[in-house]
């Protein structure tokens, strides 16, 4: 039977253990749900999945690959596709990725926090204070971060401890927190005009500078490649076996071995596109940005959090019907504080990234705290995580950011003159209520494929 | 029976209630003190019940009026100064016609991100047409067109969230986006203005803001009004009385009728002043009977027509709107319209007070939406929906209007600024929260 930690990979991870791996199967069991499948047979779940409204990552997906050729056509000399515009693409989407994932926990829960952009900004300017020097504290650049996603994750347990205990809507909640933190931000600041910006000649400042402007050098980056898509294609091979063993739904065989390539080849792609020289030929810049890696453990990290452990299948129980969970055992107020303080905590770690991606420097000017917040929850959605809270993972949110970051930069590279400030508005407003206009007609079609 | 605006129909009891208090004791024991209230004494305790029982009404806001009042007057003696007050009015107006917009929206149980930048895009079409180099229209075309195009973008909104049931959170968020995108394409150039005072149809809208009335004027359009609304509370009151129905006491009428005439006369009082410090800057702005008039209508629409009736009903339970034969897409699409609509009044009001638009106003002019909901809760309006009125609006974007200009006043930067609407707009929800449980309890 199943054990109580395992979850049906097939099934949504919102239904919970449904304990359904009968070993001997009747006619009526749906197709997504046989345990033994066959590629065929996967495949053909995979499409009743997306017939009922189940689509997952394949929306954004095609929107990904629409934009890229559509830009790639229209761009002057079909620049957008080149290997160095590719990694600039990823290097201005990490931000909207980095607070997509960090939006996405809340999404779950079905509530909202629109004070991420501000707090994002604070957890950068706190960092970007704590390792300077003469003034400063010049703490080391692992404490200041550390020091960061701390008070970043305080605010988020205070918001959510008013959101889960006193009940206070949590659009309320976070729009006086975007007030409050945006005018605290300025005061960390120092002021209405202050900067503070990283010297990249100290060595222990240099190391956030670094986070997004810095290269794992070819030879290191093809070593590590190598290391992380063996580790991670034998997690999941044995995974898979080791399912398959104990009689539980899995994948097939095959599948496994397709996924696996996959990461072979996508990441030896990226490994090839970040070498290419991107510099000057007298200065050359090339190899892997620190932050692929970075991003990537994040997303891993949210991943196993909320696909493998308690906390996150309480959150897409929480998501799915409060009542429910609540009945079932769940402390809706731990679980909802937790996921604003990990939300918040994950928010601060973009700010780092902002930061560093202005080549280190923080100023009242970065970033209007408004616009990322707007830009990180449609990136959130646009990637397919549903507002009405229970659907969504990790990797829509990276997704997500691509596309918002992939327009942004197209737009970018067309220079339309005096047109091209509003398309970076539009496109994204455009994109955004088209997703959600498909998150409402898929739930629709949920909806009916259950009768309910 | 609270006595919620939605449930306004209950006429039924007030035919006994002649009976009924004849034994005060009787009356106290079975029928709710609002509908028995026939003394002064006897309403303001059930109004006082109405309060404890989670109604609390405009007396929070009030309550918060009189201490920005006072504390900004303890901090700074020139806060109530007249030169001050009529400068605070007039700052307090934008605030006041988004937050009425945002109450259409917040009352369906739904949120509207978007009035800030209709109210942009207004503020640009409005300026736009009335360039003598481009279009050259007459002022009160363009300020038709305008408000038409604002209504139109309501209408489009108010499908997607009516129609096809997608949030009203996310339309209005991706809505804005849009809107912000389509307001600089409009802008076309860096900068658009209305200050030239040799053309009229520039002037015209600059005085929209700017102009005020002849002190005497103001006198005679006070006593007008003051007269007009008196005469119609009295007689509405006397008819109902004449038919029976639940009706406040005379003395309450009488009552309410001196407090009109006495603000009415403060007002004007205060606007004619002379406020300048060259030359003189005297009488009623024009914004002030302008926002008068939207609120009175507003009020008329939400508190005496079947439409604000069903607005109230889906707020309160959509479900049961329903199933009563309310058409939830007519009304919410409509509510959403009525929305844009006044963005897009507060949007010819904008332009009027920036004097030049430029692509960072239209920018700024996103972040008045916060302002706009904070200052509809904090005026009492129920984020739940189905509680809240249009004076709601008025007097909280009178209190975010008076914290701005006492902050000023004391030269407090505006990222303290922010900290303190910040926490004023949590207390506010905090009350909201705890006044519903009260209500429930």
């Amino acid at each position: 039977m199943t054990s109580d930690r395992e979850t049906p990979v097939t099934a949504d991870p919102g239904e919970g253990p449904a304990g359904m791996a009968a070993v001997k199967i009747p006619d009526r069991v749906p197709p997504q749900i046989l345990t033994q499948q066959s590629l065929g047979q996967y495949f053909r779940a995979w499409l009743v999945r997306i017939r009922t409204g189940n689509s997952g990552v394949l929306p954004v997906v095609l929107a990904i690959v629409i934009v890229a050729v559509v830009f790639e056509i229209i761009t002057p000399e079909h620049a957008f596709l080149r290997p160095s515009n590719l990694v600039y693409i990823f290097a201005e989407s990490t931000v909207f990725m980095v607070l997509a994932i960090a939006e996405t926990p809340v999404l779950l829960l079905a509530e909202v926090d629109l004070s991420t952009g501000a707090v994002a900004l604070i957890g950068g300017v706190i960092a970007f204070k704590m390792v300077q020097v003469d003034p400063g504290p010049n703490w080391p650049w692992w404490l200041a971060i550390l020091a960061a996603l701390a008070v970043c994750g305080a605010i988020g347990a205070l918001q959510g401890a008013l959101i889960s205990l006193m009940r206070i809507p949590s659009f309320v909640v976070t729009l006086a927190g975007f007030l409050l933190f945006s005018g605290i931000l300025i005061v960390i600041l120092g002021g209405a005009d202050s900067t503070v910006s990283l010297n990249n000649s100290v060595p222990n400042q240099n190391f956030i500078y670094e986070m997004v402007q810095g290269n794992i050098a070819p030879v290191a980056a093809w070593i590590i490649l190598v290391v992380v898509v063996l580790g991670v294609g034998a997690a999941m091979w044995l995974r898979t076996s080791a399912r398959r063993r104990q009689g539980l739904v899995a994948e097939p065989l095959s599948l496994t071995a397709i996924k696996i390539a996959l990461v072979a080849i996508v990441g030896t792609a990226m490994v090839v596109v970040c070498t290419v020289n991107r510099g000057s030929a007298l200065r050359s810049v090339e190899g892997v940005p620190w932050v692929i890696p970075i991003v990537l453990v994040l997303l891993g990290v949210w991943t196993v959090v909320l696909q493998r452990t308690r906390f996150g299948r309480y959150i897409y129980a929480i998501g799915g019907n409060p009542e429910a969970a609540r009945r079932a055992g769940v402390s809706l107020p731990a679980i909802r504080i937790w996921s604003f303080a990990l939300s918040s905590a994950t928010a601060a770690l973009g700010g780092i990234l902002l930061g560093s991606y202005f080549y280190g420097e923080y100023s009242t000017n970065t970033y209007d705290p408004g616009q990322l917040v707007l830009y990180s929850i449609a990136a959130a959605v646009i990637g397919g995580v549903s507002l009405f809270g229970g659907r969504g993972k990790a990797i829509h949110g990276v997704l997500g950011g691509l596309l918002i970051g992939g327009i942004a930069y197209g737009v970018s590279l067309l220079s339309l003159g005096s047109l091209s400030t509003p398309l970076e508005y539009i496109l994204p407003g455009g994109v955004l209520l088209a997703a959600v206009l498909i998150d409402v007609s898929s739930r629709r079609g949920a909806g009916s494929s259950t009768g309910v | 029976m609270t006595a919620d605006p939605g449930d306004n129909l209950g006429g039924t009891a007030g035919a006994a209630t002649a009976d009924l208090t004849l034994d005060a004791k009787v009356a106290a024991a079975d029928i709710p003190a609002e509908l028995v209230a026939q003394t002064l004494g006897q309403y303001v305790r059930a109004s006082w019940l109405r309060v404890r029982g989670g109604d609390s009404g405009v007396l929070p806001v009030i309550l918060g009026l009189v201490v920005v009042a006072v504390g900004f007057q303890i901090a700074n003696s020139k806060f109530l100064s007249a030169q001050n007050l009529v400068n605070l009015f007039e700052q307090s107006t934008v605030y006041m016609l988004l937050a009425m917009a945002e109450i259409f929206a917040l009352l369906l149980g739904e949120i509207d991100l978007s009035v800030g930048l209709v109210m942009g895009l207004g503020s640009v079409v409005v300026a736009e047409l009335v360039q003598p180099s481009g279009a050259n229209w007459p002022w009160w075309a363009a300020i038709i067109a305008t408000l038409l195009a604002c209504a139109a973008v309501g209408a489009i909104q108010g499908t997607m969230v009516a129609r096809l049931r997608m949030p009203s959170f996310i339309v209005t968020l991706g809505g804005l986006l849009i809107l912000e995108g389509v307001a600089i394409i409009v802008l076309g150039g860096s900068l658009v203005g209305i200050g030239n005072s040799q053309f009229g149809n520039e002037n015209a809208l600059y005085d929209i803001f700017w102009g005020t009335f002849n002190p005497v004027v103001g006198w005679i359009l006070m006593a007008a009004v003051v007269g007009g609304a008196g005469a119609g509370l009295w007689l509405r009151e006397a008819s109902k009385r004449r038919h029976g129905l639940e009706t406040a006491p005379r003395s309450l009428t009488v009552l309410k009728i001196i407090l009109m005439a006495v603000a009415g006369i403060a007002l004007v009082g205060i606007s004619n002043v002379n406020r300048a410090h060259f030359g003189t800057i005297e009488g009623v702005p024009f914004i002030i009977p302008i926002v008068l008039v939207v609120l009175g209508a507003c009020t008329l629409l939400l508190q005496r027509t079947r439409f604000g009736r069903y607005v109230y009903a889906i707020g309160g339970n959509p479900e049961a709107a329903r199933r009563a034969g309310v058409s939830l897409p007519a009304i919410r699409t409509w509510a959403f319209v009525l929305a844009a609509l006044i963005s897009g009044i507060a949007g010819i009001l904008f332009a009027s007070w920036q004097v030049s638009l430029t692509t960072n106003i239209i920018k700024a002019s996103n972040s008045y939406v916060l302002l706009a909901v904070a200052a509809a809760v904090i005026g009492g309006t129920s984020l739940f929906g189905g509680r809240g009125k249009t004076i709601h609006g008025v007097l909280g974007g009178l209190v975010i209007g008076g914290i701005y200009n006492g902050l000023y006043l004391l030269s407090v930067s505006s990222q303290w600024i922010d900290v303190v609407v910040a926490s004023v707009l949590l207390a506010a929800a905090l009350i909201d929260v705890l006044s519903r449980r009260g209500a429930r309890a």
